[in-house]
């Protein structure tokens, strides 16, 4: 994708095309975990975001503005209409900002998905808000909740200033964020999830918050596929911890062993706990990530 | 076998002591290059795997550093040059004798390989194994010794002579490249000689071995009939009966052909069924009074291993009548050979000169015996050259013994012959005194010697020291037996009544103008120069090879002399297994002997594949990428 800004464009992340078809997808939780207040659609717009869902007898008390006059008329009872009342749905965007991530086009995507998730939401009218994690003890940069296409500049101007660099790691991340956070919803972690931590810890705070969890694995093409040989000295891009490596060729077989394991282990919890885990390249195009990828894995409709 | 290597340059280990500078400049070199990742935490769970895994991680880690010393291991072993110890001592100097004989040339009928060839792979196969301190020197063995290269290693020069060794047409005599081998070692010093041969040679040989004798006896080579005797004598009538002796080694049904040329055209021809080891005599009888050349043909009816003996040629001379110079004072001779009609008497009654030349010369004085002639007999004179050892007295005496074997006293009876002259040796005088001049004393007296026998430049010359008309030997019957024996002895000298077929390895001597330069172009296409001596005796002319010899220069007219094998020895191909010297028995050994196997090239090779290895390791795509 172009990074180029152009004068027509809505945002540098990407352009106006896959803006509008961002616009038309919507998330697809696998539960429906929303706020108990109801969304802001159903009281004010009168219906238009409102679906029938059953009807019922009428008991003294009912607003009779929900009395079903048609059946009335031709039964000579009343019944009360009932519809499904959409409920707020929180939408958490958690970026990992630290160095780890400042690797080929990590954030990159990183920013571009957290973009697309946030578009998503907001036109769908919950309620999104973004947090970015730099430095470990620090409070993480936060876009409080907005709702609604009026947001949409915000959340773009969040995140393109997001700068990256830090230490701090995903499960502390996670556990600053929920300091803060309200509200029940998804929350979608992008993060390359290379931490030395305990990753349980801040999947079962996710849970226990009511948000299921999106967790997005972005690595770089050198991460997926390294190609190095010899005697080398890896140093750490976060703590700046080195490790002394011989053969590093014999070492590869192994390490695509370990990054498959701790795939499989963030899948493992994330499904536990009734979310979805996905792991992509930084070299693949969005469009194939968006429009593809996270369509076949049932993650947008 | 000592299967614990040696080594021939131990001082190369000094080289080791790289191994020092090796390990320091990989360590020093081992600055790793940095590699910033996101994230240690992967790398940091696959190092950790690898260690709870890996058995050999301190192997893997340096494993460069390992292909590094066992390369450098290698090189240095290839330097300290190994080699695989024969378990004998090790010969520093060793001369390979090599039988070039005619017997070598014998193929065997499967592989067609004659048994030179097989002594030359052997050969090549230990040159091919010589070590840089070993020294080796061949000499070709026939019916004399060449040296063929000096002690060398130089494998280039050894394997060039051995390529140019051929087969000589000659029996092969050993005793000389002893002596040159024997005259070797005064120089250097030898402990073993080796000596490559089919064993067709005498069994005993006259010579003390100074050093140990390894005897490498080639296999035997297949069946062989040849021609082994070819000679031709005039009978009464005129004609020449001609003898040629053919010789089977194993058994053959086929029958054999021998054919006689005569100037080129067939005269006779004659079939043969020989048995294993069976030798037959063929008589043809030609007419020919101005002489031929004849050419004896065998054609085998099956294989045949050796085919320079089927061939042999014959030269038959003109005939004439012998001229005989006789005293006029020894009357008993020339009354014995009066009735001779093949012999001309000089000097004739009414002419008192002579011919330049006579066949036989019987004098009485010295002086008389000055003229030339093939057979000269002096009697009644002791030689000038002889008078300080011998002298004569006017004393009764008679035979104490005599050389029964002797050409001249042949059927010749002496007991009981009374002599009026007694030859005295002089004080100090003995028999070797005489062969130091190169008399032979072939009847002793009771004081001296009664007859002298001696070979002067080709010619006989026969002494009486006693006059024989002064004793009763000519009232004997050996007396005329004893002048017979003159006359066939004169006859075999000028090759007028009985000729052989001349055979390798010397030119029969031939006669041209004295001192004369003559050329000789030999069977093999060489030319050989040779000078005649003072009495025009070309001689000792090499015959290596049968054929036809063609000598030119003055007098010469390109005369051709044939020679051929002739050698019952060669053609029958027996094997000799252990050889009888004066003191020793030799055995042959029938095992290839054994050499130290150099080793420094598998070394070399190995540490060249641990080069390839280490460049492939370093070059190579990085294990565990996914294609």
């Amino acid at each position: 994708m172009s990074q180029e800004t152009h004068s027509n464009q809505f945002t540098t992340l990407f352009d106006n095309k896959t803006l509008s078809m961002l616009e038309r997808m919507r998330l697809n939780p696998t539960r429906r975990l929303t706020n108990r207040s109801r969304g802001e659609h159903l009281s004010g717009k009168g219906g238009t975001s409102t679906e029938f869902s059953d009807y019922r007898n009428y008991v003294p008390g009912d607003d009779v503005r929900y009395i079903d006059w048609n059946i009335f008329a031709r039964l000579n009872r009343p019944y009360m209409k009932q519809y499904q009342h959409e409920e707020e749905m929180h939408v958490v965007l958690i970026l990992d900002a630290s160095s780890s991530m400042d690797y080929e086009d990590k954030f990159l995507r990183c920013q571009q998905l957290a973009a697309a998730f946030g578009v998503m939401g907001l036109l769908n009218f919950e309620k999104v808000s973004a947090y970015s994690c730099n430095n470990k003890g620090g409070l993480p940069a936060k876009l409080s909740p907005c709702t609604g296409r009026i947001s949409m500049k915000r959340l773009f101007d969040f995140l393109t200033k997001i700068e990256v660099g830090g230490d701090s790691p995903i499960e502390v991340a996670v556990e600053d964020v929920l300091r803060s956070h309200r509200g029940r919803g998804i929350a979608i972690v992008l993060s390359d999830f290379e931490s030395f931590g305990d990753l349980q810890r801040p999947f079962n705070m996710l849970y226990s918050a009511g948000l299921e969890i999106f967790g997005v694995q972005i690595l770089g093409s050198s991460e997926m596929n390294p190609e190095i040989n010899g005697d080398l000295r890896l140093v750490d891009s976060e703590s700046g911890q080195t490790l002394d490596i011989s053969s590093a060729g014999d070492l590869l077989g192994l390490y695509h062993e370990h990054r498959a394991l701790l795939e499989a282990h963030l899948a493992m919890l994330c499904r536990q706990r009734s979310g979805r885990f996905l792991t992509i390249d930084s070299g693949d195009l969005l469009e194939h990530v968006l429009f593809d990828l996270f369509r076949r894995k049932g993650w947008v409709i | 076998m000592n299967y614990w290597p040696g080594f021939y340059s131990l001082p190369g280990a000094w080289f080791l002591l790289l191994l020092v500078p090796l390990v320091v400049f990989y360590f020093l070199k081992l600055k790793r290059p940095h590699k910033s990742v996101p994230s240690l935490a992967l790398w940091s769970q696959v190092i950790n795997d690898r260690r709870v895994n890996s058995p050999f991680q301190k192997f893997k880690r340096s494993i460069l550093l390992l292909l590094q010393i066992l390369l450098l291991l290698f090189l240095v072993l290839s330097l300290m040059q190994p080699y695989i110890q024969s378990g004998a001592d090790r010969a520093l100097y060793l001369p390979i004798l090599i039988d070039c004989s005619a017997s070598m040339a014998a193929t065997d009928p499967e592989t067609k390989k004659t048994r030179l060839d097989l002594a030359k792979e052997q050969v090549t196969e230990l040159i091919d194994n010589l070590l840089p301190d070993q020294r080796v020197s061949l000499i070709a063995v026939s019916s004399t010794a060449r040296r063929l290269t000096d002690f060398t290693s130089n494998q280039r020069i050894l394997k060039q002579a051995l390529a140019t060794l051929t087969v000589d047409d000659v029996p092969s005599k050993l005793e000389d490249a002893l002596r040159i081998t024997q005259a070797l070692s005064r120089t250097v010093p030898l402990k073993t000689v080796l000596f490559y041969s089919d064993g067709n040679f005498p069994k005993e040989v006259n010579f003390d071995l100074p050093f140990e004798l390894n005897y490498q006896m080639l296999p035997p080579a297949g069946s062989n009939l040849g021609i082994t005797s070819f000679n031709a004598r005039k009978n009464q009538t005129g004609n020449w009966d001609v003898f040629i002796r053919v010789e089977n080694t194993k058994t053959s049904s086929n029958p054999v052909t021998i054919e006689l040329k005569q100037d080129g055209q067939t005269v006779a021809k004659e079939e043969l069924v020989l048995g294993e080891g069976d030798s037959q005599r063929i008589e043809f009888s030609i007419n020919t009074d101005s002489g031929s050349d004849l050419e004896a043909i065998l054609s085998p009816g099956s294989y045949d291993s050796l085919p320079s003996d089927n061939r042999a040629f014959l030269k038959i001379p003109s005939s004439r009548s012998l001229l005989v110079y006789i005293s006029p004072d020894l009357a008993s001779y020339r009354y014995a050979l009066a009735e001779d009609k093949n012999l001309v008497l000089y000097p004739e009654k009414d002419d008192a000169t002579g011919p330049a030349e006579y066949d036989l010369i019987i004098a009485s004085s010295e002086n008389n015996l000055e003229k030339q002639a093939l057979v000269k007999l002096g009697v009644g004179f002791v030689p000038e050259d002889l008078k300080k050892f011998i002298s004569l007295e006017t004393k009764l005496t008679d035979v104490v013994d005599w050389n029964r074997s002797s050409a001249l006293l042949r059927h010749v009876e002496l007991n009981d012959v009374q002599i009026t002259e007694q030859p005295v040796w002089a004080e100090n005088a003995s028999v070797e005194d005489l062969e130091g001049l190169g008399y032979e004393v072939v009847v002793h007296g009771q004081l001296g010697p009664l007859l002298l026998q001696k070979r002067n430049a080709g010619d006989l010359e026969y002494y009486f020291l006693f006059n024989t008309d002064r004793s009763t030997m000519p009232y004997r019957v050996g007396f005329p037996i004893m002048v017979s024996n003159l006359i066939q002895l004169t006859l075999q000298e000028a090759g007028i009544a009985e000729v052989q077929a001349p055979a390798t390895p010397i030119l029969p001597a031939v006669e041209y103008v004295p001192e004369n330069k003559y050329l000789i172009k030999t069977p093999d296409g060489k030319q050989l120069s040779a000078e005649s001596n003072k009495n025009g005796l070309v001689s000792g002319i090499a015959a290596l090879h049968v054929g036809k010899y063609l000598i030119s220069g003055e007098g010469a007219n390109s005369d051709e002399i044939s020679v051929s094998l002739l050698n019952p020895l060669e053609t029958s191909l027996v094997s000799v297994e252990e050889i009888q010297f004066t003191e020793v028995p030799v055995t042959a050994s029938q095992d290839q002997i054994d050499s130290d196997k150099p080793l420094w090239s598998e070394f070399a090779l190995i540490a060249f594949g641990l080069l390839l290895v280490e460049w492939w390791y370093f070059q190579r795509r990085p294990a565990g990428v996914p294609s």
